[in-house]
């Protein structure tokens, strides 16, 4: 510390403060009373699917049940209903694949879950989510379910799976419940196109596409012994001229008594309805309610074989919705109208649920939930809703989308109903008797991009002062006591908290006085754009609820999504798609602005003739200066371009050299100008790193790694001087297989005390001088993949930055010190003294990750993407937002918080010092003058 | 003023002029070596042989005297040296307030020294000397200047110095890139 100190002891306070950073680095971590305070995790699962959503009993002997759902992202999960907690979850894709279609089945009484995704289907213990047994197909999953035999010879064991694949040889398995084995395979033949899986209780039927001459969709379909496989008989439906697509296909029921397909003609006029098993085809009209076509129509049947065969097809158009209920006699297969449900307003979502034979539908409108049954239409239950309680656009009606409903009848009144909904705004919330238990924020899952803004109020102020300073003096007066005048308008409110902040300020810490003012820029909103087209707001402050949730105006459904969110304006967040113009938002309220604010450009005033725009455009980097071509960068033949990360725009940076310990400098290269660009040879397995000049498009270092893995992600990062990424290299004769994390660093001279070529010029042009940077570069083998990397960002750079990688094994973050991989460290030797005191140390090829250093600590945050840093208005602090599938923030202080009283300081202790000192000198006063006078008049 | 007249004088002042009662008969203990009760040393002097009266030094003895203690004045910063440069070597580097301290006094003390330096020949200037007194001064403000030297060196080895390119580096700034190039997403 002595030599440390000697050699940092400067009289600049930000030269102080880099110093005291420097020797800070090391014990660097997350400290135990910040964790779950300063952090806050949304474990998410996307929004759930209708069909793979439901009730259902993890354990057969007890009636608590669990919602399970398989979700848009591919993440299969239940959750508690009494609370809304995730009870356990698995990511089925992690790498990003998005899959056309998933299956979620669970057999009655059973305890495990079988879903099917891509190629695979896996039984999942319904408590705890392990994993039972996996199976892989040859084909592409077309249907799984679940067969619910009931020949006599059931058996209380786990109840086994049919799955239907396509590809090259279409197949039906059955697959043994209890150990994944296949038990007989099926070869479809011909080319028909395997569609869905059908099962009753005698029989399993695979229905099958057949594209006719004429380009009509006929149904096929299989008829297979279930306990041999054998084909028992096959047969197609007379559908010729009706089904053009499959979109008109309304539904293939599965495990019902009888189980039956209906579809519909495009225009949606008649419903056709047969009774799988029968080649009957029954027609029923379709009447138009209102002026508006309908949208879609959907069946809703009950799931289990030993259920009534009643079922409810629900018609939807853009202003309402009704429905009507079907009954099937088993005997003859004739299908008949029982009754309708009449036309209501707005969306409407139904579900089944069964209690033994007898059959639910409950149906949820913007404003109530009604219960019948599906034998006659009086209504078992209704209970009125006046909210959803969500967050949702001023003026917007939240409708909800889907519902699972779990209903427990006592007599001829449902005594208790619980219903999840997922809504329009993108949440999942339960009802229970119509009232709100929880809200999952499902929609945040699918967060394509994210900004940090200043709240409006905090950026008026800031607005109202800048007009005051640049109005003439008396004008700015004028104005200022306007402005006062207007604020003693809250002054009675201010006075009615007033005890209660004193109280709050002496007994708390200034970190956790968060609510009363954000003097430290913490309470920055968050606002997500989702792919559903939305806007989700968060206080970083209190993220415990949605802010705002609006709808996106210039997004259209079925627009490819690309949003761009910025918020360049204090208070104002700007969203803009390659669709449209930007649409600029109020922060705190998430209103759209009635006019444009002009923008003002980030960073430093460049005229705009001396503007160099590049974009990637087929895989090649162009650039334009001037509205003429610049530069490109082409990849050579085979290779691409993996990611390009220039250096941020706004990145300030304190000292613009590196303090050695001997008091000299080492000059960083520091230009705004420069991106990293990762490239790929995928015939040669190497990744080439490239860092440009973007204003002259040159090459100012590059480095090539042979033998990469290029299957898994290559994460890279650009800050300051020095850029990071991280690859993984394939077993070869010299090197095992490892993940390789490479830090170089920038400098304008490797020499001490020297600026490089260009001395202390001011200003330079880098079109015309071409200046090359000289790189240290450090390699180090890491314990796992990162898949993103970015870096921690404070206001005026100061603070040390760390290192922020995304670890998708170990559902992690981890934040690495920029000192734990300085290049600079000493290499084969010890430190000497004057590197000690930089703190740097003995280079180690290993590079363990500290579990101090994981940001997440005891939470799990899975299937990040990306992360986003922004700093907070004190210089220590950055605050950081990651997302993906989960939701996780937390507040970093890389240099640790030297500008705020930390958790571990006392007030208490401190202001009875105080006192205990001031009652001290009250009472010492007068005896010490006594003293003092008595001695005047004491001789010698 | 009559009645101040007639008055006794007060009792201090005869306490004053009478001196300690000697009581010679009570004591029964032989006086210390070389303690001369003032009547009796008034008694022997007065019997004995009469003290010479002490020679009024002549004025270039005078100066000669006064030189030699203001050189004695001038150089005893110097002796001071070897002490203040160990003490200096044993704080330390660190920047502690101990060493803050001592260096702190380190500097006032010379720099006080030197302004107060005609306060201090003063006594020991006279109209003839004049002349010497400015080699006197000379080297006392050297001596001190020698201590000012070592508490600069002590700051040095403290690295308060700013005499590295790292202290002027805040003064130093980045070099403004003429063009902006910005990535523009497609």
């Amino acid at each position: 510390m002595r030599a440390s100190n000697r050699a940092n002891a400067h009289i600049m306070l930000s030269t102080l403060l880099t110093a005291a950073s420097l020797f800070l680095v090391p014990a660097l971590a997350v400290f135990a009373d910040e964790a779950w305070n300063v952090d806050y995790h949304f474990a998410l699962l996307g929004a759930p699917k209708e069909e793979t959503s439901f009730f259902h009993q993890p354990n057969p002997s007890s009636r608590a049940s669990l919602i399970y759902t398989l979700s848009e992202q591919h993440a299969l999960g239940a959750v508690n209903p009494r609370d809304g907690s995730l009870v356990w979850r698995q990511l089925l894709s992690s790498d990003g694949v998005a899959y056309r279609t998933s299956f979620l089945r669970a057999g009655e009484g059973q305890d495990v879950v079988i879903s099917g995704i891509g190629h695979e289907v896996a039984a999942w213990s319904a408590a705890d989510g392990r994993l039972v047994w996996t199976l892989s197909t040859d084909g592409p999953l077309e249907d799984v379910e679940i067969l619910e035999l009931s020949d006599g010879k059931e058996t209380a064991g786990a109840k086994d799976a049919v799955a239907l694949s396509s590809g090259a040889n279409p197949t039906v398995q059955r697959i043994d419940g209890a150990s994944g084995a296949v038990k007989w395979q099926f070869n479809i033949d011909g080319s028909d196109a395997p569609y869905q899986l059908s099962a009753s209780s005698t029989q399993i039927f695979a229905i099958l596409l057949h594209k006719t001459i004429l380009g009509y969709v006929k149904l096929r379909v299989v008829v297979l012994d279930p306990v041999t496989g054998h084909k028992v008989d096959e047969y197609s439906l007379n559908s010729e001229n009706e089904l053009s697509t499959t979109e008109n296909i309304v539904s293939v029921g599965a495990n019902s008594a009888s189980p039956m397909i209906a579809w519909t003609d495009s225009l949606y006029t008649t419903l056709k309805v047969n009774v799988v098993g029968t080649k009957s085809i029954q027609s029923f009209d379709i009447a138009a309610h209102d002026d508006s076509p309908i949208e879609h129509v959907k069946v809703h049947a009950p799931y289990h074989v030993n259920s009534l065969s009643h079922f409810l097809v629900h018609y939807q158009t853009a202003a309402s919705h009704w429905a009507d209920v079907f009954h099937i006699n088993l005997k003859n297969g004739k299908v008949e109208k029982a009754y309708s449900l009449p036309k209501l307003a707005g969306r409407g979502a139904f579900s089944t649920s069964t209690s033994d034979a007898n059959v639910y539908f409950t149906r949820v409108t913007r404003d109530e939930i009604t219960t019948v049954s599906s034998a006659s239409h009086g209504v078992l239950g209704r209970w009125s809703l006046n909210t959803f309680g969500v967050a949702a656009g001023i003026g917007e009606q939240v409708e909800p989308i889907h519902a699972a409903s779990e209903v427990s009848v006592k007599g001829d009144t449902v005594s208790a109903i619980r219903t999840t909904i997922l809504l329009s705004t993108g949440d999942w919330v339960m009802l229970r008797d119509g009232k709100g238990i929880w809200n999952r924020p499902e929609m945040l899952a699918s967060t394509m991009v994210v900004t940090f803004a200043l709240p409006a109020d905090a950026a008026t102020l800031v607005q109202q002062l800048e007009v005051e300073a640049h109005s003439n003096p008396v004008a700015a007066y004028i104005h200022r006591v306007q402005r006062h005048l207007s604020d003693l308008q809250r002054l009675p409110s201010i006075i009615v908290s007033l005890p209660q902040q004193i109280v709050k300020g002496f007994l708390g810490t200034s970190a956790d006085d968060l609510t009363a003012s954000d003097t430290f820029g913490f309470r920055q909103i968050i606002v997500c754009a989702t792919r559903g087209g939305r806007l989700v707001a968060l206080d970083a402050g209190s993220p415990d609820k949605i802010v705002w949730n609006v709808n996106v105006a210039d997004l259209q459904p079925g627009q490819s999504r690309e949003p761009f969110l910025a918020s360049r304006i204090a208070g104002v967040v700007e969203v803009s798609s390659r669709a449209g113009a930007g649409i600029q938002y109020n922060a705190t309220n998430g209103q759209p602005l009635a006019e444009r604010l002009p923008v003002v450009p980030e960073g430093p005033q460049v005229p705009s003739s001396q503007v160099v725009l590049y974009t990637m455009h087929d895989g090649t980097l162009e650039a334009s200066f001037n509205r003429t071509p610049a530069w490109a960068f082409t990849p050579m033949h085979g290779e691409r371009i993996i990611d390009m990360v220039p250096r941020p725009v706004n990145d300030p940076v304190a000292s613009i050299g590196k303090v050695l310990g001997d008091r000299r400098v080492l000059y960083k290269y520091l230009d705004s100008n420069i991106a990293l660009l990762v490239t790929a040879q995928d015939s040669m397995g190497t990744a080439n790193v490239y860092v440009l000049s973007t204003v002259s498009g040159a090459i100012i270092y590059s480095n090539v790694h042979t033998g990469v893995d290029l299957t898994i992600p290559i994460a890279s990062i650009m800050s300051e001087n020095w850029f990071a990424y991280s690859f993984t290299n394939e077993a070869s004769d010299e090197a095992s297989k490892g993940h390789q994390l490479v830090v170089g660093e920038l400098f304008e001279s490797l020499v001490p005390d020297d600026r490089g070529m260009m001395g202390a010029t001011t200003n330079f042009s880098g079109m015309q001088t071409a200046t090359e940077p000289f790189a240290l570069t450090q390699t180090y083998q890491i314990p796992e993949v990162i898949s993103k990397l970015a870096v921690t960002r404070t206001r005026q750079g100061i603070t040390s930055r760390q290192l922020l990688a995304v670890l998708p094994d170990s559902n992690g973050i981890v934040g690495i010190p920029y000192g734990a991989v300085d290049p600079r460290r000493p290499v084969n030797r010890d430190p000497t003294k004057d590197e000690q005191a930089e703190g740097l140390v003995r280079y180690t090829a290993v590079l363990e990750f500290d579990p101090k250093w994981f940001l997440n600590h005891q939470r799990e945050i899975v299937g990040v993407k990306n992360v986003f840093t922004s700093p907070a208005l004190i210089e220590s602090t950055s605050l950081v937002f990651a997302y993906g599938l989960d939701i996780f923030g937390t507040r970093l202080s890389p240099s640790f918080s030297f500008d705020i009283l930390g958790k571990d300081f006392n007030k208490l202790q401190m202001l009875a010092t105080v006192a205990a000192l001031a009652v001290a000198t009250f009472i010492v006063a007068p005896l010490v003058m006594r003293k003092q006078v008595d001695q005047r008049w004491r001789f010698l | 003023m009559a009645l101040t007249l007639s008055a006794p004088p007060p009792r201090w002042l005869e306490d004053l002029s009478s001196g300690p009662v000697t009581t010679k008969t009570k004591q029964s203990f032989p006086d210390p070596l070389g303690y001369q009760v003032a009547s009796r040393q008034q008694k022997s002097s007065s019997n004995k042989t009469v003290a010479h009266p002490r020679k009024q030094p002549t004025a270039d003895e005078m100066d000669t005297l006064k030189l030699k203690k203001a050189w004695e004045l001038a150089l005893a910063p110097a002796k001071q040296l070897p002490m203040n440069a160990i003490g200096m070597y044993m704080t330390g580097n660190s920047l502690q307030i101990f060493s803050i301290m001592m260096v702190f006094m380190l500097f006032k003390g010379p720099i006080q020294a030197v302004l107060n330096i005609q306060n201090t020949f003063q006594r020991l200037e006279t109209d003839t000397n004049r002349q010497q007194m400015l080699a006197v001064k000379a080297a006392f403000v050297g001596c001190n200047l020698l201590a000012l030297a070592l508490g600069i060196w002590k700051v040095n080895g403290m690295g308060l110095l700013p005499t590295t390119r790292s202290d002027w580096l805040a003064w130093e700034s980045a070099r403004e890139p003429l063009e902006r190039a910005y990535f523009v997403p497609t």
